[in-house]
């Protein structure tokens, strides 16, 4: 028999990222800014998020794509805050989102009265760092209840993101967690990180994640 | 379940393949970073999972653990059940 060898090389990640820079075109095409909120479960992604779209839902044309493995109870919480469009993405398993389920999600936005989108990925710090969803950036969102060696433990995911949200600050004082420590990680991992240090349940902190909202719609991609 | 994500896309893009290149697929080497954020063990298991079923029936997976963050379907080997010359 006449077994033939065909050098293949191809990236396992090749079609999701076709599917990114379309969905990255699309966006830049319509002015809109998306961001790829990361974190392990329980950080307070959704809190920070009916924060945002409490304040800035209107000013800011503000749509989200919400990742669970199941149930939309993220998205019911989030459409109580906002009559802006809130889609979900029930992913029946999967542990993070791809860009398939985004261009999905995509077709059910009004983009043409949307400037800035948020994606709130499935909690789990490992496989969304290795999804490229056509975001500006991914901001990954962190805890003072979690180990301030997560960095460490994640490093790739905190590669992959532009920002850190330390979220839960109002607890700091009552926690063993060490903050210059946390930072210090995390910067070891991606020297480039930018902080933002919030209580999204208090409002800590939340003007200058606003502030940074503001600044970056309607900006050119860095 | 990553790991069984990418296994499944190994299987959509090898079925691709053969679509151009017809036969009874014999290998498929699939070439995995130690800092790709896999875990080598699980996606060989996935792997031999899909490649157990139809329409692959058993082709034997090669799992080649690499530096850096690769992560690629490397090469097929498929029998075109003609004879050798």
């Amino acid at each position: 028999m006449a077994v033939r060898t065909i050098e293949v090389r191809e990236s396992l990640m090749a079609r999701n990222n076709e599917l990114a820079a379309a969905v990255r075109q699309r966006l830049d095409d319509a002015g809109v800014t998306m961001f790829n909120l990361v974190s392990s479960p329980g950080s307070g992604k959704t809190t920070l998020l009916e924060r945002t779209l409490a304040a800035l839902g209107e000013e800011l044309g503000i749509a989200v794509v919400t990742g669970d493995v199941q149930t939309q109870n993220d998205a019911d919480r989030l459409a109580r805050h906002t009559t802006r469009l809130v889609q979900a993405v029930v992913t029946g398993g999967a542990c993070h989102l791809d860009a398939r389920q985004v261009t999905e999600a995509l077709d059910q936005i009004d983009l043409s009265v949307t400037r800035l989108l948020f994606v709130e990925n499935v909690g789990n710090l490992v496989c969304p760092a290795s999804w490229d969803l056509g975001e500006e950036s991914k901001i990954v969102v962190f805890s003072v209840t979690e180990g301030e060696d997560k960095p460490l433990k994640y490093p790739k995911m905190f590669r992959q993101s532009r920002y850190a949200v330390i979220n839960k600050m109002d607890l700091l004082p009552h926690l063993n967690f060490d903050l210059e420590q946390a930072k210090a990680f995390a910067r070891q991992v991606n020297p480039e990180l930018k902080f933002f240090f919030t209580s999204a349940l208090q409002g800590d902190g939340l003007e200058e994640w606003f502030s940074f909202l503001r600044s970056r719609v309607g900006a050119s991609r860095s | 379940m990553h790991e069984l994500s990418l296994a499944l896309e190994v299987g959509r893009m090898v079925e691709d393949h053969l679509r151009t290149n017809p036969g009874r697929l014999v290998r498929v080497g699939v070439k995995v970073g130690l800092d790709a954020g896999v875990e080598p063990d699980n996606l060989a298991f996935c792997l031999e999972t899909v490649f157990a079923g139809p329409p692959f029936h058993g082709a034997q997976t090669v799992l080649e653990r690499v530096s850096g963050d690769v992560l690629r379907l490397d090469f097929l080997e498929v029998d075109d059940g003609r004879p050798d010359h």
